[in-house]
């Protein structure tokens, strides 16, 4: 303690202490173990040495480094390190390695002073001949028992790279002569302690710590402390830095713990490695050194060799520090990495590794069912759709060899850091010989291709140095456009993904039985059951994501270039909205998050300016695929989609195109007629969309008729007291109006009528010779090749007509001039199906002719009291018995289903057909067994519906009839409760 | 078994009006993008980039009246248009500029298509129907000096000249031209004597359009008939006729031999374009796209002859362009 205060400025006197101090310490005599004194004197004097070479002063210090006081020095070391190595205490561990530390003056306090080369050479001379005693002494000390705790093993650590440091600097060993220098005859004993730092020494010396290095690397790395593990990256940071020749052996190990450290769990270790990698990189280390890049690309290659071995056996953890090891090898190489992609066999063991690791999981079977079915209902969701999409980016992929998402991101990573640094012709030459060499690879190849046009580009690649050359727009363009090409070529895009009988051919005939069997297939297309799949569900998944995996290329492409894709549009616009429109979901959300991609790198502001904007690329490739039959299906996508997305002012553009639709519609043989009633529908959806607020005003209105109704005799059986007080208001209402006495503004009555009870208006036959809007003019040819397919053999075409047919006149109905010779054209068609046909196309016959009788109103009162009415009542009076007998299942049966819209219809299109007398009994007569209990409830609702109806036609007629049945059955709640309201509301029909 | 016709490389389409005449630039190096002009009903020069596929440049100069000529002048710079309004307009299109640099009234009411032929590095003849009813005028541009006005002799009878085509053997040998009236003739004309060497009687209905191989000395010829009427000139400078042939449907509105004169395509009132052979004139291809009568039909000058193309301009407001042949 003495020490600290003082300076020791005499030679001598610090010899003279020098020894005592270390003789308190020394065993006695013979034995080796210091091991009889106490722990509390041994920490003592390795403090009081500490101290004392602290405060030894400047020259005075030097004095012990002289090759004269070796032998002192050699047993002062040897001590402390048996004192590191064997002591139990931590404390004595720790202070005797910095003891030593400061022995050989590598001390970190401040204070100092700085050696100069000179010195440091003498001293390094000197400490040569240690090295081989502290450097198995600290190597053994570190890789001991992790329970003698961090600090001591940190300690030895930093010991350890410091003196390694110094004797093997490079700079040091660059100076020492050839031959050993003499030295003065009475110092020849000690100058045989002295080692010679010649080249055979230093090579010797290197394949010795080489092993100790790696023992220390493989121990240390995963050592549980992060300090340790920091200290390891401070090892390899200042060997690299001093001794990257001396040491260039050990260099494959000390990189290994490096890169492997980059992606430590501790964030202190990560970015301090980072920032050594970074150094190192910068510095150029292994740009210039040669010998370095050939250790690294050795090191790529086993470990490419050995990747697909390790990700199959390895945890999840393992995986990603596998990687992370992989990536930083290609990072560290950097420019150099051509070197190794030049060499065949490594860019073929890499490409290999790659395709192996990313083989995907594709057991998945879900993916293939999961379609859309059918293409109605959908159009609600074009809106919502640029919410859902917009950053999905990229589909969850499911791998074999791994589930985590990190490990996806490495790998991705790996591929993006080959595209940044190395040729890219190369690399994209190679991996689309891959892509057409295997159907294998194929997937995989693509995603590669993928990450290394964006890694090309520079983007989301995290890299330690530049690049020299940044590759041209052009080069990236002309790899693009390969790789495109390549994608979309027709085998390569057109895949099989489903088993669906809509898109590989016509159906098999014979089939309406087992659908009328169908309970699902009221609304929505009706798919067939599956023919003979020669397809594997597992090679359709497998295609679904190939088509996925391109789409998402075709996406990054776009995002790469930016406005420049805008070129390749021409090309590569129509596939992607293809499959935009397919029905396989996957591929459809794919392609709209590439649609969106698109946009955004093509900075349009929505898909919708996209597809305007290009409409005429588009238009183009639909016309010219509509002239071939077995791309008309997918021309019909993409005006699918085209429509979906877009709105009414896309209708000029794609207004010529529409026309040849039709015309190729007329020139098609009938099988491929349910092609085209797709886009037929999706079609008259759009109009009727964008043009709805013309014509749906009053379409709405109809509605709007139904409803109370609806939810009336849904809600309860019995009609309640305010309906029937309206009712009778309205009555009395209209009674005044027919006598003449029209009510004031002000009439207080006229306040409560209920929007229900509003006349219909008409449709305006104001049109005039005004030549008819485009749209409608459309509309019209669409229901005019709709007369045609009415009668088609096919059910399922029927059923689209008639969808397609109702479409046609809700867009059609502000133009009666046009509609109602359309309508009468329609008549004849329509009959049919409505008489005789299967009772799935009764069914939709009988809501279009709903919607026409909303439309065309009085039009069709006397043919369809003279043509279908008969029909109708009749089969309603004979399916009477049948649902009156029938159990619970009944209400799942097709013929159920017909009488309840039947039912439901009938009420609301005897009045607006405001029907005669004579039919309106005949409906009443008909609907009036259906009230009876023994009647399914829903029957009985309809039934209840109608009467409802029938009394704003005819309220005395339907009232008397009611009366005339009503008393013994239970319907006569609904009757008693109206009794009251009667009274008390209007005497008048009392009186009747 | 031959190949099914192809379908077109690619539809333009955005005009708004029948498509009456065509004419391809797409001899400039490579930064130079390959153009097409078309001239349409409404009076409108369309400047389509063939690489985009979009019109590029609009060019309004006669008076929404039909164009039914457009030509260039060297480089696709200098445009050459003649339309309805009876005029011909020459146009300044560099670095982007859309002016009338000049006009010619022509005061002929007919829809005789002019013709261009160059004699000198900046100098051009151009042939076309003048106000008299059975005249051609010849002017020199871009000075405009009239250099001769070819009459038919009295009682000739041969209506109205329907087409031309201005040619000659050799650069620097005297232009010659061909015309072809209403009468159904085709006349060979001297520019320098002024005076018609040689008449023939190829059709029963007015000559539509024809054109000539220099090389091998062989025009064709069709009108609103079935028949496709090839004849040559020979040594004594007379026209004779040298075979038919005789269609499906009857109405040819344009004829266009290609430049390297292995194949011929006509524009035909059936709405299809017909491809022959030149040599033996043997039907190669019928390429059926447009929905209304074909107007017109071009051959594209690209120097590779594998990009080039055949273009076909259609009263369907659209234009097909073809790939077709191009290997041979």
């Amino acid at each position: 303690s003495v020490l600290a205060a003082t300076c020791v400025k005499k030679q001598e006197l610090l010899q003279e202490l020098f020894s005592e101090l270390c003789a308190c310490l020394s065993p006695p005599s013979s034995s080796s173990k210091p091991a009889s004194l106490s722990e509390e004197l041994k920490l003592a004097v390795i403090q009081a040495l500490h101290t004392l070479m602290h405060s030894a002063y400047g020259d005075v210090i030097l004095s012990l480094y002289q090759p004269s006081t070796l032998p002192l020095l050699g047993f002062a070391v040897s001590l402390l390190l048996g004192l590191a190595e064997q002591e139990k205490a931590k404390e004595i561990k720790v202070s005797a390695l910095k003891c030593l530390q400061v022995l050989v003056l590598q001390c970190d306090c401040q204070g100092h002073r700085h050696l100069d080369e000179d010195e440091a050479q003498q001293c390094g001379d000197l400490f040569a001949s240690f090295l081989p005693g502290i450097s198995i002494t600290l190597s053994r000390v570190i890789t001991g028992d992790i329970k003698q705790g961090h600090k001591t093993t940190v300690a030895a650590i930093r010991l350890f790279y410091l003196i390694v440091g110094l004797v093997m600097a490079d700079a040091q060993l660059a100076r020492i002569p050839k031959t050993k220098e003499k030295l003065p005859v009475e110092q020849s004993r000690i100058s045989e302690l002295m080692v010679h730092r010649g080249p055979d020494w230093s090579k010797s010396t290197a394949e010795k710590l080489s092993l100790l290095l790696r023992k220390m690397v493989e121990v240390t790395s995963v050592h549980p402390h992060w300090k340790v593990r920091l200290e390891l990256v401070e090892l390899v940071h200042h060997l690299l830095r001093n001794c990257s020749q001396s040491l260039v052996d050990s260099f494959s190990h000390l990189l290994k713990a490096l890169v492997g450290l980059v992606n430590d769990e501790n964030s202190e270790v990560r970015s301090r490695c980072n920032e050594v990698l970074q150094g190192i990189a910068e510095q150029g280390i292994v740009a210039q050194n040669r010998a370095l890049a050939d250790v690294l690309s050795e090191n790529l290659h086993s470990l490419a060799t050995a990747l697909p071995r390790l990700m199959s056996s390895q945890d999840d953890t393992g995986k990603g520090s596998t990687l992370s090891l992989l990536l930083g090898y290609l990072k560290l190489l950097g420019p150099k990495i051509n070197i190794v992609l030049n060499s065949v066999s490594h860019l073929h063991r890499l490409s290999k590794a790659l395709m192996q690791v990313l083989e995907l999981d594709v057991t998945d079977v879900k993916i293939v069912e999961d379609r859309r079915w059918g293409c109605e209902g959908a159009c609600g969701a074009a809106g919502s759709l640029q919410h859902g999409v917009q950053k999905g980016r990229g589909q969850k992929k499911y791998f074999r060899f791994f589930t985590e998402e990190k490990v996806f991101q490495l790998l991705q990573q790996v591929c993006r850091v080959l595209g940044y640094y190395g040729n890219l012709y190369l690399l994209v030459d190679h991996f689309l010989g891959l892509y057409g060499e295997s159907g294998a690879y194929r997937k995989q190849a693509a995603m590669v291709l993928n990450e290394l046009i964006v890694g090309a580009a520079g983007v989301g690649v995290d890299v330690l140095q530049e690049r020299e050359v940044s590759p041209n727009m052009d080069d990236l363009k002309g790899s693009i456009v390969t790789i495109l090409d390549e994608y979309t070529d027709q085998a390569n895009w057109y895949l099989v993904t489903s088993i669906d009988a809509e898109e590989i051919g016509p159906p098999p005939a014979g089939q309406p039985s087992g659908l009328a069997a169908r309970p699902g297939g009221v609304r929505g297309s009706v798919l067939l059951p599956p023919p003979e799949p020669h397809v594997t569900a597992r090679a359709m998944n497998s295609n679904i994501w190939q088509i996925c995996i391109q789409l998402e290329g075709v996406g990054c492409f776009a995002a790469v270039l930016g406005k420049e894709f805008r070129l390749l549009l021409l090309s590569a616009l129509y596939p992607v909205l293809e499959k935009a429109g397919d029905n396989t979901l996957l591929i459809r959300e794919t392609a709209l998050g590439t649609l969106v991609d698109m946009c955004e790198a093509c900075s349009y502001d929505s898909l919708q300016g996209l597809i305007n904007e290009n409409s005429d690329y588009l238009v183009n490739g639909i016309s010219l695929s509509l002239r071939q039959p077995a791309h008309q299906p997918r021309a019909s996508q993409v005006l699918d989609t085209m429509l979906r997305h877009s709105d009414a002012s896309l209708l000029p553009l794609v207004e010529d195109v529409i026309q040849d639709v039709l015309s190729a519609l007329d020139q098609s043989h009938h099988d491929q007629a349910s092609t085209f009633l797709r886009v037929l529908h999706s079609v008259m959806t759009a109009l009727v969309r964008w043009f709805g607020s013309s014509c749906g005003r009053e379409h709405r209105h109809g509605q709007a008729a139904e409803r109370p109704s609806g939810t009336l005799s849904q809600g309860r059986p019995v009609v309640t007291r305010q309906e029937v007080e309206r009712f009778f208001l309205d009555y009395v209402r209209q009674k005044r109006m027919a006598e003449g006495d029209l009510p004031d503004a002000g009439d207080e009555v006229a306040d409560e009528v209920p929007p229900l009870a509003q006349p219909e208006p008409n449709s305006p036959d104001t049109e005039g010779e005004t030549p008819l809007p485009s749209h409608a003019q459309l509309a019209k040819g669409v229901m005019e090749r709709c007369i045609h397919l009415l009668s088609d053999g096919d059910l399922r075409v029927r059923l689209r007509v008639l969808d397609v047919l109702e479409l046609c006149v809700t867009a059609l109905q502000p133009h009666g001039n046009h509609l109602l010779p359309m309508a009468h054209r329609v008549w004849p068609a329509l009959v049919t199906r409505l008489i005789s046909d299967d009772p799935l196309a009764v069914l939709r016959a009988f809501k279009v002719l709903c919607t026409l009788a909303q439309k065309c109103g009085d039009f069709l009162r006397q043919r369809f009291s003279k043509d279908v009415l008969p029909k109708l009542t009749s089969s309603l009076l004979s399916q009477a018995p049948a649902s009156a007998r029938a159990g619970p299942v009944y209400s799942h049966t097709l013929a159920f289903k017909l009488q309840l819209a039947v039912l439901q219809g009938l009420g609301s299109l005897c009045e607006e057909l405001d029907m005669g007398e004579s039919d309106l009994n005949k409906v009443a007569d008909a609907c009036l067994i259906y009230l009876s209990a023994k009647q399914p409830v829903k029957l009985q609702e309809a039934a209840q519906s109608v009467f409802l109806h029938l009394m704003h036609v005819d309220p005395d007629s339907t009232w008397l009839l009611l009366n005339e049945v009503c008393c013994p059955h239970r319907y006569e709640p609904p009757h008693v409760s109206l009794r009251p309201v009667r009274l008390g509301g209007m005497g008048r029909q009392r009186n009747e | 078994m031959a190949l099914p016709p192809p379908d077109p490389q690619f539809v333009l389409r955005g005009t708004s009006a029948a498509v009456h005449t065509l004419h391809f630039s797409c001899g400039g190096q490579e930064p130079d993008v390959p153009v097409l002009f078309s001239g349409s009903e409404n009076g409108f020069v369309h400047v389509w980039n063939l690489k985009t596929h979009r019109v590029d440049t609009t060019l309004d100069g006669h008076g929404r009246k039909s164009v039914y000529c457009v030509e260039t002048l060297g480089g696709k710079n200098r445009l050459l248009s003649q339309g309805r309004d009876q005029r011909i307009c020459l146009w300044d299109l560099a670095e982007g500029r859309t002016s009338v640099t000049d006009s010619v009234f022509t005061e002929n009411v007919g829809f005789c298509r002019c013709s261009l032929l160059k004699v000198a590095q900046g100098r051009w003849l151009m042939a076309m129907a003048a106000k008299a009813l059975e005249e051609v005028q010849v002017l020199e541009l871009p000075s405009k000096t009239s250099v001769c006005t070819l009459k038919p002799e009295v009682g000739a009878k041969l209506g109205m000249p329907m087409c031309l085509k201005l040619w000659q053997l050799s650069c620097g040998s005297q232009p010659l031209l061909l015309a072809g009236y209403e009468d159904g003739s085709v006349v060979f004309w001297n520019l320098s004597m002024g005076k018609a060497l040689s008449r023939l009687v190829c059709h029963q209905e007015p000559v539509m359009s024809l054109d000539f191989d220099s090389e091998k000395a062989k025009g064709i010829s069709g009108s609103s008939e079935k028949v496709l009427s090839i004849w040559s000139l020979n040594e004594q400078q007379n026209l004779q006729v040298y075979k038919t042939h005789t269609l499906v449907n009857a109405g040819i509105s344009d004829i266009a031999i290609r430049p390297d004169q292995k194949i011929l395509a006509t524009a035909g009132w059936d709405h299809r374009i017909r491809i022959f052979g030149w040599k033996k004139l043997k039907p190669l291809a019928v390429l059926d796209y447009h929905s209304a009568t074909v107007h017109c039909v071009s051959f594209s000058d690209h120097k590779n002859p594998r990009e080039r193309l055949l273009a076909a301009g259609s009263k369907d407001h659209r234009i097909s362009i073809w790939s077709i042949y191009t290997q041979t």
